[in-house]
């Protein structure tokens, strides 16, 4: 454990971490961009150079290793100057599309340049033009003009998902990123790209010039995509979730996250949502609130209490609404009927390598261990026999929050409205739902982001998420449902907060930050 | 008078081809080599001196030394890849003497323990690729390298590549990357190419030159080698002396040569009429120095590296008062910006800057506190790097305009030269 | 607020009060009767008043030689708006070296308050205020202004241009 002292801090690093590393653990400020904790090491963009004392030349922290009893200084003023001229010439050809840049706001040159830019430009030649709008793939946008060259994005396609689709073209100056010829880039993390370019060179096709990004307001939650459920931050405001990235977190997903749980947010706002509770009587469908609803069937499900009341579960669901729904079921409604609704059994252990998935729920583990808490072992195809004797007469489904991974969803909803009586819990829209005819409720549920709980992924590890905001209002949670069809009333909790540690959002604004006059948002991270 | 080491056959024909190689004493030291232990080979290498001559002069012994001791694969990559503005002296090697090439390498990889070597020729050079090639073919047939070379139980192998022709790849590490067939860019030190070089193995480069004295240090032994030059600049080394001189050629002399000999001895003095304004030593990516230094300064090492300026591949071009610097400042920083591998953004857009506003100047375009610009922005690309490029294309910018300011000046003013008396756009037309 | 309290016997006194306020007025019309052409009062409105050219009025979108919009969608307006009166959705355009246009650019008008920052936040004088103040309507929605009625509206005959032009921009190099 070698110790050394960053501006005078002194730290003890781990064996063989370089200056870079010492930086971040102590939290003194080093201006770079092409060093990425995620990737190798490129040194290219020669900004996070620092002064070791004996050594006459300025290196680079990002490739040193740190030995025992070095003195580092990034402070002193030639190298506030080199930094200064390093980040001209990042600026020299770049251009001034701030305005028309996605990422202004969480630009990694804006940001870099707040603090530590020269402020006076002498560059009064002309920049060099490069191409615009290049259309890399299906889900990247390239600016090259914009471009940095920093690498981070070949890195990524080299080291992480080992495909290979970008590269360096040309040289000095007149340097692009590109595509290899005939390929696109188009593998399932070629969103990664993305988020970790510093500049707008690499902008999604699915954000682009939807909304600046200081609109937006962030919160962690995880992807409920797959069950590996990688950890996440989703982008909001009052609109909806317009966005979502991956968050660091080395036990589940690392730096990375996969495109297809990017469009986790699809499902969750309000044009793919149930709004109201939909009834159907003999004369078609009326709409009511969801409570409502809810205490309506109520009487339904006690009065069929028994063996032909039966119970569907997805896996979609958090471990605390499995564990209200499972027992009232049990204990109230007196029927073992309980079934877990498997959506792609053929392609349930697939894996890619990385991170996806095959299995598309986010609680499997958390169901099963529910279940088989409660002793429940009711297999598909005793639901299926008990349908087609007709002994089995009223079904309640927790249908699917993600509808897109179910692609048994048609034939599902076919054989479930046999019973004759169909209550389908859903947060979202579904047309062969609303095509049935018969006794069936529909009833709004809550969806990911807008409650509280906790996912188990496939290796059992826990994780608990916080209400991020709210999309439908009058959504229930399966919680919520449970106590309403089982003829209680909703309590309001008394727990405060179960799992936030502070309301405070990091980047909030206080009234100390007030009386300074700073009102700098640091949104985004390198 | 030209000390003639290397070059001693090289008026023969017949020194190309191996029975006239042979003939003249060829292939003679590698048997003398081959029966000696390694380690006293690089010993040898180590007493008699001899430094890099491909440009930056490093201890070619020391260099042999960093290679890890253990049985690791190894490589020798030899670098004729000569790019550098103004040097021509590998060339003429190749094309004269491949099997003194050849020899030499066979004897410096049998000292590093390395069982395959490549000769990097830069793409542009045709003839010397081909020659090579030839000459490689005629070692195999004599058996001078292969399997169990002249009975000694040591194997190698020897092969000829070829860039596409990228000044960048004279850079050890952007050859090993263009070598594995990547793009020619340079790697980031540390790790050296030392411990990891092509394909991740230790790997030792050298200049054409350096391998080929290697021959002559077994010959001759260390202390006759050491007899010329100096202490620390010791040998002979070949000067490929070009621009404004009666007789431009390749010249090989003794380190420590007094420059101006060089010029108005061996090169047969300046054109007539014409008085010497500057010299740069060492390729173009050398400090200029002016006609008052040329007279102190000798050819090796310490004297250049003592006047700011080095003495490099050994390219030395003669300026003479016909030449306007700003024009040749245009040509250089041309050449750099075009160069540059846009790795790293100090000297990717540097180069170009540099280059733009050079051309601004030229252009008529110019304004005073240009010239300043053009040195804040050199001495902020000056070895800021992970490789030289930027501080090659920096150094010319810091010689230029420190001394020859007032043409600089000149220019701006009046928007055309101070010798010429014309414009650029007069002089293009 | 600091309060003179009047607490001598002279308090009572109210008539001195009065006639120095009647005499005021007096001065006034007498002053107006005899020198009309000095009145302060305009005929409204067959008179109006010339403001200055910089008046913050109705709000202007510039247009570029072609004539369309010079608005780029940077919503920077929308962000400085302090009365949050701004509502832009931009979208992507065909020609790459325009990239970001609004497809819709909404002010409302009656939540302005003509402070102009807007004006100044925009990075190419794509929105200005202008000397237009009179806009009476029958309903709120005639006062939620957009692009057809900000920049093509018959008063600005058919648009108005800016100083420099993309083209000329890119040409520039900058």
């Amino acid at each position: 454990m070698p110790k050394c002292t960053i501006n005078g801090k002194e730290v003890e690093v781990k064996e063989g971490s370089t200056i870079m590393e010492a930086y971040y653990q102590t939290g003194e400020a080093i201006a770079h961009y092409c060093y990425h904790p995620g990737l190798s090491v490129a040194g290219v963009c020669r900004l996070c150079i620092c002064e070791i004392e004996g050594n006459p030349r300025p290196q680079i922290a990002c490739n040193t290793v740190v030995t025992e009893g070095m003195k580092i200084n990034n402070k002193s003023e030639k190298i506030k100057d080199g930094v200064k001229w390093v980040l001209d010439f990042h600026l020299i050809n770049h251009p001034l599309d701030c305005p028309i840049c996605d990422q202004a706001g969480e630009c990694g040159l804006q940001d870099q340049y707040m603090e530590f830019g020269k402020y006076n430009p002498e560059m009064s030649e002309r920049k060099v033009k490069k191409h615009k709008v290049v259309d890399l793939g299906p889900r990247v946008v390239l600016d090259s003009e914009r471009c940095i060259l920093c690498s981070r994005c070949t890195r990524f396609t080299e080291e992480v998902t080992k495909t290979n689709e970008l590269g360096l073209f040309n040289r000095g100056d007149r340097t692009e990123i590109g595509v290899v010829e005939g390929k696109q880039l188009d593998n399932n993390y070629s969103m990664n790209t993305v988020d970790i370019c510093p500049v707008g060179a690499l902008t999604s096709k699915d954000f682009r010039f939807r909304q600046r990004v200081w609109y937006l307001k962030d919160a962690d939650t995880i992807c409920t995509g797959c069950s590996t459920g990688c950890n996440t931050k989703v982008y909001f405001n009052k609109e909806g979730i317009f966005r979502i990235k991956p968050r660091y977190n080395p036990d589940v997903n690392g730096h990375w996250m996969t495109d297809t749980g990017r469009d986790a947010y699809k499902f969750v706002n309000r044009e793919a949502r149930l709004l109201r509770a939909q009834k159907h009587t003999g004369s078609g469908w009326t709409e009511l609130a969801p409570g409502q609803a809810a205490k309506d069937v109520s009487a339904d499900l006690k009065s069929a209490a028994g063996d032909s009341l039966a119970l569907v579960l997805t896996a979609q669901y958090t471990l605390e609404e499995y564990e209200a729904i499972i027992p009232a079921f049990i204990n109230e409604f007196k029927t073992k009927k309980i079934y877990f609704w498997i959506n792609n059994k053929e392609s349930f252990d697939d894996f890619d390598g990385l991170l996806a998935r095959g299995d598309k729920n986010p609680n499997t583990k958390g169901l099963l261990r529910v279940m088989e808490k409660h002793g429940l072992s009711g297999s598909w195809s005793d639901l299926e026999a008990g349908l087609n004797s007709g002994a089995i007469k009223t079904v309640v489904v927790a249908g699917p929050e993600n509808q897109f991974v179910f692609p048994d969803m048609n034939e599902k909803i076919k054989l479930l409205s046999k019973a004759k009586k169909l209550v389908w819990m859903q947060s979202g829209k579904n047309e062969a739902l609303n095509a049935l005819s018969g006794d069936v409720t529909l009833i709004p549920m809550k969806s990911y982001i807008e409650k509280e709980g906790t996912y188990v992924n496939f290796k059992g590890l826990e994780q608990k998420v916080k209400r991020v905001t709210t999309v439908v209002s009058e959504a229930l949670t399966l919680t919520e449902a449970t106590m309403l069809m089982a003829g209680r009333n909703l309590t309001i909790p008394t727990t405060k907060e179960l799992f936030v540690e502070s309301n405070r959002r990091e980047d909030e604004v206080m009234l100390e930050h007030r009386k300074k006059n700073e009102f700098v948002f640091r949104r985004g991270s390198l | 008078m030209e000390t003639k080491l290397l070059t001693e056959f090289y008026h023969l024909d017949e020194f190309r081809g191996i029975e006239g190689y042979k003939k003249n004493g060829g292939y003679v030291e590698l048997a003398k080599a081959l029966k000696m232990q390694p380690q006293a080979i690089i010993d040898e290498v180590k007493a008699a001196g001899l430094r890099g001559r491909g440009g930056a002069g490093f201890p070619t012994g020391m260099k042999w030394g960093f290679l890890p001791k253990n049985n690791e694969p190894r490589y020798l990559l030899c670098n004729a890849d000569e790019g550098e503005p103004g040097t021509f002296k590998d060339r003429m090697m190749m094309e004269r003497a491949p099997h003194q090439l050849i020899e030499g390498m066979i004897m410096s990889a049998y000292a590093i323990g390395s069982k395959k070597s490549y000769i990097y020729i830069r793409g542009e050079y045709k003839t010397p690729i081909r020659i090579v090639t030839q000459a490689l073919e005629e070692a195999y047939k004599a058996g001078y390298l292969g399997k169990n070379i002249l009975g000694s139980g040591f194997d190698h192998d020897m092969d000829v590549y070829s860039g596409a022709g990228a000044y960048i790849c004279g850079e050890e590490t952007g050859m090993i990357s263009s070598l594995e067939g990547l793009k020619g860019q340079p790697k980031l030190k540390p790790p050296f190419p030392a411990v990891q070089g092509y394909l991740r193995k230790p790997t030792i480069v050298n200049n054409v030159e350096t391998l080929a004295a290697v021959k002559y240090i077994i010959r001759d032994g260390a202390a006759a080698y050491k007899k010329y030059g100096t202490e620390k600049s010791a040998g002979t080394k070949l000067f490929s002396l070009s621009g404004n001189v009666m007789k431009p050629g390749n010249y090989e002399v003794p380190l420590a040569y007094p420059l101006k000999d060089l010029i108005n001895g061996l090169g047969g003095g300046m054109k007539p009429g014409r008085k010497l304004k500057a010299v740069i030593p060492g390729g173009s990516s050398a400090p200029v120095l002016t006609a008052e230094e040329v007279e102190r300064a000798t050819l090796d090492y310490e004297c250049l590296a003592g006047m700011g300026t080095m003495l490099g591949s050994g390219a030395v071009i003669v300026i003479d008062d016909s030449q306007c610097m700003v024009d040749l400042l245009g040509v250089l920083m041309h050449f750099y910006h075009h160069e540059s591998c846009g790795q790293c953004t100090p000297c990717r857009e540097g180069t170009g800057w540099l280059n733009k506003i050079v051309h601004s100047i030229l252009e008529g375009r110019g304004r005073l506190q240009d010239i300043d610009l053009l040195m804040k922005v050199a001495d902020n690309m000056k070895g800021r790097t992970i490789c030289a490029l930027s501080d090659a294309a920096a150094l010319p910018v810091l010689s230029f305009v420190s001394k020859f300011r007032d043409e600089f000046e000149f220019y701006v003013r009046e928007g055309r030269s101070k010798v010429r008396g014309t414009s650029y756009a007069e002089m293009h037309h | 607020m600091s309060v003179v309290q009047n607490t001598g016997e002279k308090k009572n006194w109210y008539l001195p009060g009065i006639f120095t306020g009647l005499g005021i007025t007096m001065k006034h019309l007498f002053y107006n009767l005899l020198n009309r052409k000095k009145m302060i009062t305009l005929d409204y409105p067959e008179q109006k008043y010339e403001y200055s050219p910089r008046f913050k009025g109705n709000h202007i979108l510039t247009v570029k030689k072609d004539g369309s919009l010079r608005c780029t969608a940077c919503m920077l307006c929308a962000t400085n708006c302090p009365a949050e009166c701004i509502k832009i959705t931009a979208a992507e355009h065909e020609d790459p070296s325009v990239e970001k246009y609004p497809i819709s650019y909404e002010i409302d008008m009656l939540r302005c308050v003509f402070c102009g920052f807007c004006e100044e936040a925009c990075p190419v004088d794509a929105i200005r205020l202008g000397p237009e103040w009179q806009t009476p309507g029958l309903s709120g929605t005639n006062f939620i202004y957009d692009i057809q009625k900000l920049a093509y509206r018959p008063q600005l005959k058919g648009g108005i241009l800016t100083h420099v032009d993309d083209e000329e921009r890119h040409k520039a190099g900058i």
